[in-house]
């Protein structure tokens, strides 16, 4: 049989000579023609002669092994498994996923409700596990009410499409998250857009507002893992009177004295009106939640859509979650062994001269600008013995391609000594670092 | 293929976001922007230094809306298509050329394009006499030899017509932002609000010494 990598190395002249070689996903997003399946073909024809092997394989490649410290990985292109690698792309922060205790708490649920909730939270779908959860993270949270959602992405959509309506405003960084954009869109608010962290460009955004306004910021931005400049953002939406919602999707469990997020670490929680955090990320499993006034809580349970059609979370999912929110309160020292970790990458990637750019969180870019290249450091470091996601456009922006490294508490010293070692001998054979 | 060549020493084009709202008027029907984010459009300012050509050295300067491209079946597939609503350029000649052969819609008057490259930037100036129409400025990133396929779409009164386009030449590209925009109040920039359009561009792109290859004109 012919082998996977001779067939792409064929196929790329054929690439070459369509003019394929700097294509990406945004160029099939739209075309004009009769045909609803336009698309279909060209993008087809560029997956198959020229991204699949030139290194899109590497996205989503099937993992053997629970997202631990250091995972096995099946190489889809070579058909290889790749052992022991240092994990560095999962979100599990705290490294909760793998607790005993979580695992147990949710086969516990499971073997007791069944695989699902078989309804919708508003309807049949609550069970007294979401009950007890969502009322552990109001008082974790210090608010009225917390409504979980099956999915951190249906939060950002229900709740903003669920407050906003036309001729409202809604105002967010440019680096927000998908889930914020299309929240908005469904709401048919006037959207505005204000350059990252530039506290003028948002004064103007705001001064132009019209309708209700809603400021949406991150807790930490998840491709450059830096903050919002919270204080300041606070003040400009007092001074213009517009509601302020914070994502801590990757925040939240991690920051502040009590791990209640980026508002607690600015001293800003009672003056966010909307909180919303995730459960994929530092919990270890899936979904999200609001927390809020129980009037706020009240009226997103009436009117945001993607909870009220969803099922809800399923109980083993639930369970494990409450489990995984007792250890994060409970473990404090989690918290500090993630930032002892934290601080030993920055240290160790920037003494090499590694460009980590403002970087103040678990989530450290490691930034190549090199759209061409950065797949081919990818393969390399997944070889050498590494696991880290490429990012480039148009998850960010065109030649601003990254690696994005995602530091666990669970990490130990000689994992992430190995970890960054490799990553910057594949560096510096680059010339990417000293 | 019988294609038309014209030689140039520098071309720098920028990106901007641009409200959906004022970009779909400058578009004729069926045309329909593509849009960057959620309710924004992008306007491209483009300048060209032609060294040589079927009607001489002249100097360009482009206002453009990007559009998806018309796809065919089995047909070439461009990088990207856009609708250029206005441009001027230095000389008579090259206007009349372009209007007539290519149905692109002119501002009637000759303008003069300032290109100063400094220290891995390059600053455009467009002026009509005294008059300045619109400065900006590109930096650059990797360089390399690129040939890249455009769709350039028209409309006047004699009808809708659209042509591949192929740049070739020393290329980079990146979305640093890290360039500029200032547009002056000028007859070109109608339509255009500045306080609306961001004032620094989210793709810059810049290529030397190169070629424009047009393919023939079709009617649509």
């Amino acid at each position: 049989m012919e082998s996977p990598k001779k067939k792409v190395k064929e196929l790329s002249a054929t690439a070459a000579a369509h003019g394929f070689d700097d294509f990406d996903h945004s160029n099939f997003y739209s075309g004009s023609s009769d045909d609803a399946f336009c698309m279909l073909d060209p993008m087809d024809e560029w997956w198959g002669t020229r991204a699949y092997g030139a290194g899109y394989y590497q996205f989503g490649l099937p993992m053997q092994t629970a997202p631990l410290p250091t995972v096995d990985i099946r190489e889809t292109l070579g058909n290889e498994v790749l052992k022991n690698l240092v994990n560095f792309s999962s979100y599990n922060y705290l490294g909760l996923s793998y607790r005993p205790e979580v695992i147990e708490a949710a086969v516990e649920a499971t073997r007791k409700y069944g695989l699902g909730a078989s309804g919708s939270p508003v309807l049949s779908g609550t069970m007294e596990l979401h009950e007890e959860l969502a009322e552990k993270l109001a008082k974790f949270k210090r608010k009225e009410t917390a409504l979980l959602f099956s999915t951190g992405y249906s939060v950002n959509l229900g709740v903003i499409s669920g407050l906003m309506r036309p001729g409202d405003t809604v105002i967010t960084d440019q680096y927000s998250h998908a889930s914020v954009v299309d929240g908005i869109i469904l709401s048919k608010a006037r959207v505005s857009f204000f350059r990252h962290n530039k506290i003028d460009d948002l004064e103007k955004k705001l001064k132009r507002a019209t309708g209700k306004k809603l400021v949406v910021v991150e807790g930490v931005y998840s491709m450059d893992g830096d903050l919002p400049v919270l204080p300041e953002i606070v003040d400009l939406c007092k001074r213009y009177d517009a509601r302020i919602m914070i994502d801590e999707a990757h925040s939240a469990f991690i920051f502040g004295e009590n791990g209640r997020g980026v508002a607690e670490h600015f001293g800003l929680e009672d003056e966010i009106d909307i909180h919303m955090g995730t459960f994929s990320k530092s919990l270890g499993g899936i979904g999200g939640f609001v927390a809020g006034s129980f009037k706020l809580t009240n009226y997103l349970r009436a009117f945001a859509r993607s909870r009220v059609f969803s099922c809800a979370l399923p109980p083993g999912v639930t369970a494990g979650i409450s489990k995984a929110l007792d250890i994060a309160i409970d473990e404090p020292e989690l918290r500090k062994r993630l930032w002892e970790n934290v601080h030993f990458a920055q240290n160790k990637l920037r003494e090499a001269g590694v460009d980590i750019g403002d970087s103040e969180s678990q989530v450290i870019p490691v930034m190549i600008r090199d759209d061409k290249h950065i797949f081919s450091y990818a393969e390399q470091l997944i070889h050498e013995g590494v696991y880290l996601n490429p990012v480039r456009f148009p998850a960010v922006g065109k030649h601003r391609s990254r690696f994005r490294i995602s530091i666990s508490a669970g990490h130990t010293n000689e994992q992430l000594e190995r970890g960054c070692d490799i990553l910057i001998n594949v560096m510096q054979r680059h010339g990417l670092c000293r | 293929m019988s294609l038309t060549k014209y030689e140039f020493s520098q071309t720098a084009s920028a990106f901007f976001e641009i409200p959906t709202e004022m970009a779909m008027p400058l578009l004729p029907k069926p045309l329909q922007t593509l849009e960057s984010h959620h309710g924004s459009s992008i306007f491209a300012v483009t300048a060209f230094d032609f060294t040589e050509s079927m009607i001489g050295a002249y100097q360009e300067v482009v206002m453009s809306i990007i559009v998806p491209p018309l796809v065919r079946p089995s047909g070439e597939f461009p990088k990207s298509a856009f609708y250029p609503f206005v441009l001027a350029t230095s000389t008579a000649e090259s206007r009349v050329h372009a209007l007539e052969r290519w149905h692109l819609p002119h501002h009637t008057m000759d303008i003069a394009i300032d290109f100063s490259e400094k220290n891995g930037s390059l600053a455009v100036t467009v002026r009509e006499g005294d008059a300045p129409i619109v400065d900006f400025t590109v930096t650059e990133h990797q360089w390399e030899d690129v040939n890249h396929l455009y769709q350039c779409n028209m409309k006047d009164d004699s009808g809708r017509y659209k042509v591949d386009i192929h740049m070739q030449g020393n290329f980079c590209e990146h979305e640093e932002e890290r360039g500029s925009l200032t547009l002056h109040d000028h007859p070109m920039c109608a339509g255009l609000d500045p306080a609306e359009i961001t004032d620094y561009p989210f793709r810059e792109l810049w290529m030397k010494r190169g070629r424009q290859l047009f393919e023939k004109l079709e009617t649509l």
